[in-house]
């Protein structure tokens, strides 16, 4: 216990606290009792008023870091709805009379109904600038509308890989509410397809934003902070500019000689060949070089917000849906892409081996078939014995069709559910299933099963009569035909593993995200991780007879490659004709090309572009001779499978 | 000994029987209090970043805890060896608050006061405050006799100069005041006479006059001591932040505007609101009754810290617990008199309170300070 004089000297230190503290509470009543009406008009008249300074979104680069996708500042009108009121009428006929848009297309961008009604909607981008100042000083003549300068995509390529790329649009509100898009407002634009989504988070930079003060009649009293924009990272791509290009023009003028052929089946029309696709990959990496569709798009469309009527008349079915990416999205029967998928199983599992000589005559019939149902080969020509590999050659379906019965006989009911050996080898080469690369819309394809049969004729009982798996349905599927789907993704992914060994690579076509300095943040790793079951043996036996494909007179792309210098370039492939009900044939080509140290695979499909050797297969050559530096050859097919 | 409780003697000798539970709830309740506070002065602006609206409270949460261990630590250990150890935590301290200076230490908005370390700041300053309490109780408790020399005096001011110097550079006014707050808290109640306060008094005068005329003192500091004076002068500088804080406090009124609900607090007039302005979220959403409950519980705080300062069995426990109540008092009135407009605005934290976790932990070594004499005061 302390002495008496430290406890006055307490004492008196302890009043001068009990003082402060009166202090404050005298204050503290004066501001919140006495003073309260006036701090509370006070607080009620501040507000803030935010303004977005929007982060320039990361560019889009291809491999050589050329700029596929970047970005420009662009002038838009905007119109506020709660602010426009009872002028709308006037202000829009003198918008319309100012930057020449009809007034009923105003009206309807104005209607947006994926924009709250506190927000204001872009009615016109890209506006002069004349124009956009005219507005400005005339605020009176165009109450609520107002000019923002956003910036906005721009593509220095024009349509170049537009389904890689996809495009921006305003946000759905199913992503609004998915937590990975927490951050986002119902205004913000988010990459619909194409690597624009699949890349969303690293090329989205962070938006400013500028503080304003504000007083209750709206004026500025000043700026009370800002937080600077931070831009978006670039994506660098595998595409290549360059190789894109040869792939889109080669598909283009090989669709557009193809509508000069006549159809073979039915030589009173030409072909129709109404869309397709190219894939350029290296098998090594499964990096995508180029992914060409047709018919394709402008990107550039989606800057400005355009109106369902537009859309449809552009993007529908009148123009072949030109947004969807074929590569990825088209599931097509493969035709007798199929059969060195089919060839490979089969010498695995026993059914041929590669020296025996099997007879190919025009038909062939599943033994004991009590409806003597006939399957034709491709030509009516009896062509002889050859062994399997000239039949991979020659493409003979009859020697095909009854390795198909064979999995039957040995294998029916399969023994190992659920999946019996041939739907497990083509599993394996990765038919059926996504092949997981960076872009939006992949389908998987099919392989049928006898359970896919049941379940799907349960669900639709009229489009498919049958459930029960039929000796037929194996016949069917040794040459790619019957229920079998693939896209040209998977077909270009399986036959990178014929080229590279029994190594199969995901596809993939981003290549590294970087700083807007250069700096790589992250590299987008290639993953090699699927192996072919099959022996070294029985990959290089198919690759070899590939190439016999296009080398050898016999081959159904002799006509198709004649000339080409094939002591400077290695080539391989196969011809496929899918048939297609109330269609024109698919025409198929799947290549493969080796020189000066850098291997390709290239895939063509056209719809409705007749047999394999007629269309696809030129279109091949030309992108290969483009590829190695060939001079071009002409367009020419041939009729062959 | 109160042998009229029963208890056996040697159980009324063991400290943990002597801990102070109302000084322990006090210092525990401002804690909360601050916690909540944080998280309404912070969510809004954070998620407008796209961070975790939580992360400042995260943060004062974990530094709580820790501060709980160093409650324990601080009242462990007898404090009188802290009386042994005060001159080296002391040239230590000193040594800190030079290496701040290097550039080791941070600069922010124009002051250089802390280090970066793990992702922490650590202030130097926050932690000088106690070590200068210790530093003085030390040097004072040795001195015999009831009155204290002019020399005495100017001998314990000397103390106390050093790391007031060094913080006032960094610079750091309001930790100087505090600083001298300590000083006078401990010299008063040290037994120091009346006149030589006043001589001591006017020698401080006398150096801030001339500081100011060397240009010691920076540009922003005269503004704001200018803005103290007229509020209205310039509202978008530094008059801005006082007239914003009154205007949240008095929006408050007498019952406030309900947690989260403060629109000064969720706009962000008030700036720094987390830290040295968190009394103006108080203020604004619990009113003029939230605010008395707050004061309340920094008198409670007070309280204990003279009751234990007059309980102490030897004069360096009261001295430490002098200087821990004078730290506390004119941290509170400083920090709430710059919200209200009484005080000039200078950076000193709400204790337990204001975002920051240096300040909590020194205010934790405070209050084990403070147990730690309680305790031990009958052995």
């Amino acid at each position: 216990m302390t002495d008496g004089r430290t406890g006055v000297r307490l004492r008196a230190l302890a009043g001068l606290v009990v003082f402060m503290f009166a202090a404050l509470t005298t204050r503290l009543w004066f501001l919140q009792v006495l003073a309260y009406d006036q701090n509370a008009k006070s607080a009620s008249e501040n507000a803030v008023h935010l303004v977005d300074i929007p982060a320039p979104r990361g560019r889009i680069l291809d491999d050589r870091g050329n700029v596929l996708v970047g970005n420009r500042l662009s002038l838009q009108v905007r119109i506020d709805r709660q602010v426009i009121g009872d002028a709308t009428e006037g202000v829009l006929f003198r918008l319309s009379e100012l930057l020449g848009v009809k007034v009923k297309t105003l009206v309807a961008r104005m209607d947006d109904t994926r924009y709250s009604s506190a927000d204001p909607v872009p009615v016109a981008v890209d506006v002069q600038k004349r124009d956009a100042y005219y507005i400005m000083e005339h605020p009176k003549e165009f109450q609520g509308v107002d000019i923002a300068k956003v910036p906005v995509r721009t593509y220095p390529e024009g349509s170049l890989a537009a389904h890689v790329l996809g495009y921006l649009s305003l946000i759905t509100p199913a992503k609004l509410a998915d937590p990975s898009f927490a951050g986002y407002g119902q205004n913000d634009l988010v990459g619909q397809t194409g690597v624009e989504s699949v890349y969303e988070h690293d090329l989205r930079g962070t938006n400013g934003v500028v503080k304003y003060r504000v007083n209750s009649a709206g004026r500025n009293l000043g700026e009370i902070g800002q937080v600077n924009p931070t831009p978006g990272n670039d994506l660098k791509l595998t595409i290549d500019a360059n190789i894109q290009r040869l792939a889109e023009d080669s598909l283009a003028a090989g669709i557009k000689y193809a509508r000069t052929v006549p159809d073979s089946s039915n030589p009173t029309q030409n072909l129709h060949a109404t869309g397709g696709a190219v894939i350029v990959m290296d098998p090594t990496t499964g990096a995508i070089e180029a992914m060409a569709n047709y018919p394709t798009f402008q990107p550039s469309i989606f800057v400005r917000s355009i109106t369902d009527a537009e859309y449809q008349s552009r993007f529908s079915a009148s123009t072949n849906y030109p947004l969807l990416n074929r590569a990825i999205g088209g599931q097509y029967a493969p035709g007798s892409t199929f059969k060195p998928f089919v060839a490979l199983s089969a010498l695995y599992r026993g059914f041929a081996n590669m020296s025996t000589s099997y007879p190919c005559p025009p038909t062939y019939m599943v033994p004991g078939d009590p409806n003597k149902q006939v399957f034709s080969n491709w030509t009516t020509a009896n062509l002889g014995y050859m062994t399997l590999a000239g039949a991979l050659v020659r493409s003979c379906d009859t020697i095909f069709y009854p390795l198909g019965y064979d999995y039957w006989r040995t294998y029916y009911p399969p023994t190992v559910p659920p999946h019996e050996p041939l739907e497990k080898d083509l599993g394996s080469d990765g038919f059926g299933e996504h092949t997981g690369v960076d872009l939006v819309g992949e389908q998987p394809g099919r392989i049928p099963s006898p359970e896919w049969k049941a379940s799907i004729h349960e669900q639709f009982p009229k489009s498919f009569p049958e459930g029960q798996w039929f000796p037929g349905d194996f016949v069917n599927m040794s040459i790619g035909q019957g229920d079998t789907l693939v896209t040209p993704l998977q077909l270009a992914t399986a036959f990178s593993g014929i080229m590279n060994d029994g190594n199969i690579c995901v596809p993939h076509v981003g290549l590294d995200v970087q700083q807007p300095t250069g700096k790589v943040v992250r590299n987008i790793r290639s993953h090699c991780n699927r192996t072919m079951p099959y022996t070294q043996a029985q990959i290089s036996y198919v690759r070899d007879a590939l190439a016999g494909v296009v080398s050898s007179p016999s081959g159904t792309a002799a006509y198709a490659f004649r000339g080409f210098p094939f002591s400077q370039v290695w080539v391989a492939g196969k011809t496929g004709t899918a048939q297609v009900f109330g269609k024109q044939d698919t025409s198929w080509f799947a290549g493969m090309a080796k020189a000066q140290g850098k291997e390709y695979v290239v895939v063509a499909v056209v719809e409705q572009g007749g047999h394999g050797s007629t269309t696809a297969a030129p279109i091949v050559r030309h992108v290969i001779e483009g590829l190695y530096g060939l001079p071009f050859s002409p367009f020419a097919g041939s009729v062959a499978d | 000994m109160d042998l009229v409780s029963g208890r056996a003697f040697s159980a009324e000798r063991r400290p943990i029987r002597h801990l102070d539970p109302v000084l322990l709830i006090a210092a525990f309740g401002l804690s909360i209090v601050g916690i909540l506070m944080v998280y309404s002065a912070t969510h809004q602006s954070l998620a407008a970043q796209h961070l975790d609206p939580a992360l400042y409270v995260k943060k004062q949460t974990t530094f709580l805890v820790l501060g709980a261990v160093v409650v324990m630590l601080a009242a462990t250990f007898d404090y009188r060896f802290a009386k042994v150890y005060a001159g080296l935590i002391y040239v230590g301290m000193l040594f800190l608050l030079l290496a701040v200076r290097t550039p080791l230490g941070t600069t922010v908005q124009g002051s250089q006061r802390w280090f970066q370390l793990f992702g922490f700041q650590v202030t130097p300053s926050e932690y000088m405050k106690v070590s200068l309490i210790l530093m003085l109780a030390a040097f004072l408790s040795e001195l015999r006799g009831q009155e204290r020399t002019l020399e005495d005096v100017f001998r314990a001011t000397a103390i106390a100069a050093l790391p007031m110097a060094l913080v006032f550079i960094q610079p750091d006014i309001g930790t100087t005041m505090v600083l001298a707050a300590v000083l006078v808290g401990v010299l008063v109640v040290a037994g120091a006479r009346m006149r030589h306060l006043g001589i001591l008094a006017l020698t401080a005068v006398l150096l801030i006059f001339g500081a100011f005329q060397l240009h010691i003192v920076k540009d922003y500091q005269i503004q704001r001591l200018i803005s103290f004076a007229d509020p209205t002068a310039d509202l978008s500088a530094s008059g801005y932040n006082r007239a914003q804080a009154e205007i949240a406090i008095g929006a408050g009124g007498l019952t406030g505007r309900g947690y989260l609900q403060g629109t000064q607090t969720n706009l962000d007039f008030v700036p720094e609101q987390h830290t040295d302005f968190i009394f103006t979220v108080v203020g604004e959403e619990f009113g003029f009754v939230g605010s008395m409950l707050l004061l309340f519980l920094f008198s409670i705080l007070i309280w204990r810290a003279f009751r234990i300062a007059m309980l102490s069995r030897d004069p360096f426990g009261t001295y430490v617990a002098a200087g821990v109540a004078s730290m506390f008092a004119i941290q509170v009135f400083v920090n709430i008199g710059m919200t209200l407009g009484i005080m000039p605005i200078t950076g000193i934290p709400l204790p337990f309170v204001s975002y920051g976790g240096s300040s909590l932990l020194a205010n934790c070594a405070c209050v084990g300070m403070l147990l730690n004499v309680h305790m031990r005061r009958f052995n």
